[in-house]
């Protein structure tokens, strides 16, 4: 029903402005205005439009859970930042931010393809360590800027997400208090912002 | 609306003073037509971030990059998805200035403005606020002194409720208050050490509109420490609009309010000295139609209160009625902001926060309070808090994980608000070539800091970092960024208050000097801009002219 509605004021904006450039630039200034005239900018709250392969979003999702692995409480597969991570890259990113990115998950698969002959994706948890731990001591040619940028990535995803907020540290109810000298001994989990 | 609807007034915007000029008119019996250009937003339900963490707002409260650069402009760096129902796209809706003098103009885009998303730090001027300009030969004297404001100062606070800690300095007067929220450890501790090794400098509690007690009778909760003030508060426990003056001008019935209606410009008899009426376009339908009332009250907001004056001219003319002495769009101000300055405080790591307070600690201003030595005139003062953040962690894996389950030491960080002179020739004018979608001239700015606000930043920067390092603070390090006027939306002036007519545009009530009918009580009536935050005073100002309107219309001369 919306998508139809989408379709039909689309094509309703097309027509208007195919025949105001006929006119050239006598336009009658509100019919020009009412072309250039686009709605409020709406931020994407549904899927993410796909920016990776299946092989890159594989190995992103496993590269982020060697980041933020499950231990006592859930990693970042649980907490959904592989998709997080795809949507800050696709309706987020301008482009050569999303190259930093790219560019690192091409690097650490050459670099795995030539110690392990296996995909990134395909190398066990150590190397997949291994791969990361080059990558952050910049001895990976193509991924200087790509550690800092991907640990970002992840450990925002994790600490703004349900499991970060609500499993990994404690978020404050309320109705809230405010107490300025709390006893540290008392904090079990640390307080999401 | 119907031909038969009349008003006694038009109140024009609707944020901090459009809010209480409907108030106070609809209270003392006038029925009054409210207007703004931005959408309609109900107290409660349409805030629709309201007590939700981040996982529940888009890309988690992160703004698109590509998005903020295209259509948000001015406000990069404000602006995030959850407050972003409540601003102006910029791309739609543009403004002119001449490269490289940009000006950073935030503007909301709904019924109750920026009282929905301001900072809500509160403090009165200072008597030597409103006799700065005279002493130094500044700008024009104010009309009026603090002792003609101090009683709505009291009025105003007592109705919105403001937080704060009693202090009995002479250049920070007191206000009505309700308790302060509490310092917590580490600025207790910064306190004592600070004021000891600076004799007469003083660290105090914040001083907010974010109320610490109930206001049953209002229907207001107290703050419930969320710090999410600028997602809407449904408690109502911040001043805002909806939350405060719009229910109380809806209680009189007497109150019209018409949402998506720009007002384009004011129509006026220059042989009665009058206006005459007020031009809106409905937003939705392109339909213009002029209402009339007895008067005016200009609460655009500074900049486009200017911006409708400019544009309430003669046919054929480009020269505004309210321009006749050349002073309208001259000496617009704001607050010099792109100062911080932080350090690490040692100790008490027993110790730590529970909740998040709406605001922390202040400095009020120390500099050119007695005698002026500094090569600078006027101050400035720091907002700031003391906090512990969770550790960073180096690498990667379970151990980085684990380790950022503990704080890490205390952290202090402020910034300094200082003020900008008054120049002539800072000024706003309208670009006749370029016109926004309702056919009005774009607003051109023409607003640059000079050698008193680089000065003064200079210092504040030096002083700030010097504090700290003799407090106590250890890893001191500050930063001053270039301030682009209007990044501390503090923008004022340019429809200056002045007992002379020949060099200002209001009078001491806040009368238009060519239209007695003509009220303009937000922050374009700044002949000077102190260094504290202003919506405190625009409040007090408007109720003020509010009260002697009505005084005025009672005895027929209005």
């Amino acid at each position: 029903m919306s998508r139809a509605r989408g379709v039909a004021m689309i094509g309703r904006r097309e027509t208007l402005a195919a025949m105001v450039a006929a006119f050239g630039a006598s336009a009658f200034a509100p019919l020009a205005r009412a072309v250039a005239y686009k709605p409020d900018p709406v931020i994407n709250t549904g899927p993410p439009a796909p920016v990776f392969t299946a092989a890159q979003r594989a190995l992103v999702a496993a590269l982020s859970e060697r980041v933020m692995p499950t231990t006592d409480t859930p990693g970042a597969i649980t907490a959904g930042v592989p998709a997080y991570i795809e949507h800050m890259l696709g309706d987020w990113a301008i482009d050569d931010e999303r190259a930093t990115i790219f560019g690192g998950l091409a690097a650490i698969d050459a670099r795995s393809m030539a110690d392990y002959r296996v995909p990134a994706v395909k190398a066990t948890a150590a190397q997949q360590d291994a791969l990361l731990t080059l990558a952050m001591n910049d001895k990976l040619p193509g991924a200087t800027e790509f550690f800092p940028a991907f640990k970002q990535l992840v450990i925002t995803g994790y600490f703004t997400s349900e499991v970060g907020i609500t499993q990994e540290r404690e978020y404050l109810p309320v109705p809230g208090e405010y107490d300025g000298a709390y006893p540290y001994a008392k904090v079990k989990r640390i307080f999401s912002a | 609306m119907a031909a038969t609807d009349r008003f006694d007034a038009i109140v024009i915007g609707s944020g901090i003073s459009g809010g209480w000029a409907a108030k106070e008119l609809t209270e003392k019996g006038l029925r009054v037509l409210m207007v703004d250009r931005g959408r309609m937003v109900e107290h409660g339900e349409d805030y629709p971030f309201d007590g939700k963490p981040a996982y529940e707002i888009p890309a988690r409260d992160k703004m698109p990059a590509a998005l903020a650069k295209r259509d948000y402009f001015a406000l990069n760096g404000w602006v995030s998805p959850s407050t972003q129902p409540f601003f102006i796209n910029d791309r739609l809706n543009p403004y002119d200035y001449d490269a490289p003098n940009k000006f950073n103009w935030v503007r909301p885009s709904v019924v109750g403005g920026k009282s929905l998303t301001w900072g809500r730090w509160s403090f009165r001027w200072a008597p030597t606020d409103y006799e700065a300009n005279k002493r130094e030969g500044v700008g024009v004297d104010w009309p009026i002194r603090y002792d003609d404001v101090a009683p709505w100062y009291s009025y105003v606070e007592k109705y919105i409720g403001v937080s704060g800690g009693k202090e009995n300095l002479d250049y920070l007067p007191d206000s009505e208050f309700m308790p302060p929220f509490p310092m917590n450890v580490a600025e207790k501790w910064l306190k004592g050490r600070l004021e000891g090794e600076f004799p007469g400098r003083k660290l105090i509690n914040a001083r907010l509109s974010n109320i610490t007690e109930d206001k049953p009778e209002q229907n207001r909760t107290r703050c419930q420490k969320r710090s999410q003030c600028s997602h809407g508060c449904s408690f109502g426990a911040y001043f805002s609009t909806q939350a405060v003056t719009l229910p109380a001008a809806r209680a009189t019935g007497r109150l019209t309010l018409r949402s998506d209606t720009w007002v384009t410009n004011l129509e006026y008899d220059p042989a009665k000295k009058r206006v005459t009426g007020v031009r809106m376009v409905d937003a939705k339908t392109g339909r213009a139609e002029v209402v009339q009332a007895r008067m005016v009250f200009l609460c655009a907001s500074a900049m486009s209160s200017l911006h409708i004056l400019l544009n309430s001219r003669p046919k054929d003319s480009e020269r505004s009625w309210f321009h006749s002495n050349g002073a309208l769009g001259s000496a617009v101000m704001d607050h010099i902001f792109r100062v911080g300055v932080q350090g690490e405080i040692p100790g008490m790591t027993e110790l730590i926060e529970y909740g998040r307070r709406p605001g922390g600690v202040y400095v009020p201003r120390f500099r050119n309070l007695k005698t002026e030595e500094l090569p600078f005139k006027r101050g400035y003062g720091y907002q700031g808090q003391a906090f512990r953040q969770p550790a960073m962690v180096d690498g990667f894996g379970a151990d980085m994980k684990h380790g950022m389950r503990e704080y890490g030491p205390w952290k202090f960080s402020m910034g300094a608000f200082g003020e900008c002179l008054p120049y002539d020739d800072n000024r706003v004018m309208l670009n006749f070539n370029k016109q926004d979608r309702f056919g009005t001239p774009l607003l051109r700015f023409d607003v640059t800091f000079r050698d008193n606000e680089i000065k003064m930043m200079d210092d504040a920067l030096e002083q700030g970092q010097l504090m700290l390092r003799r407090a106590g603070l250890v890893n001191v390090t500050g930063g001053r960024g270039k301030h682009v006027p209007g990044e501390a939306i503090h923008e004022m002036g340019g429809a200056r208050m002045g007992r002379d007519p020949n060099t200002s545009v209001l009078n001491g009530w806040n009368q238009a000097h060519d239209a007695p009918n003509l009220f303009v009580t937000d922050g374009a009536q700044m002949a000077s801009v102190s260094c504290v935050n202003p919506s405190l005073t625009f409040m007090a100002m408007t109720a003020r002219a509010a009260d002697h309107a009505i005084k005025q219309m009672k005895a027929g001369v209005i």
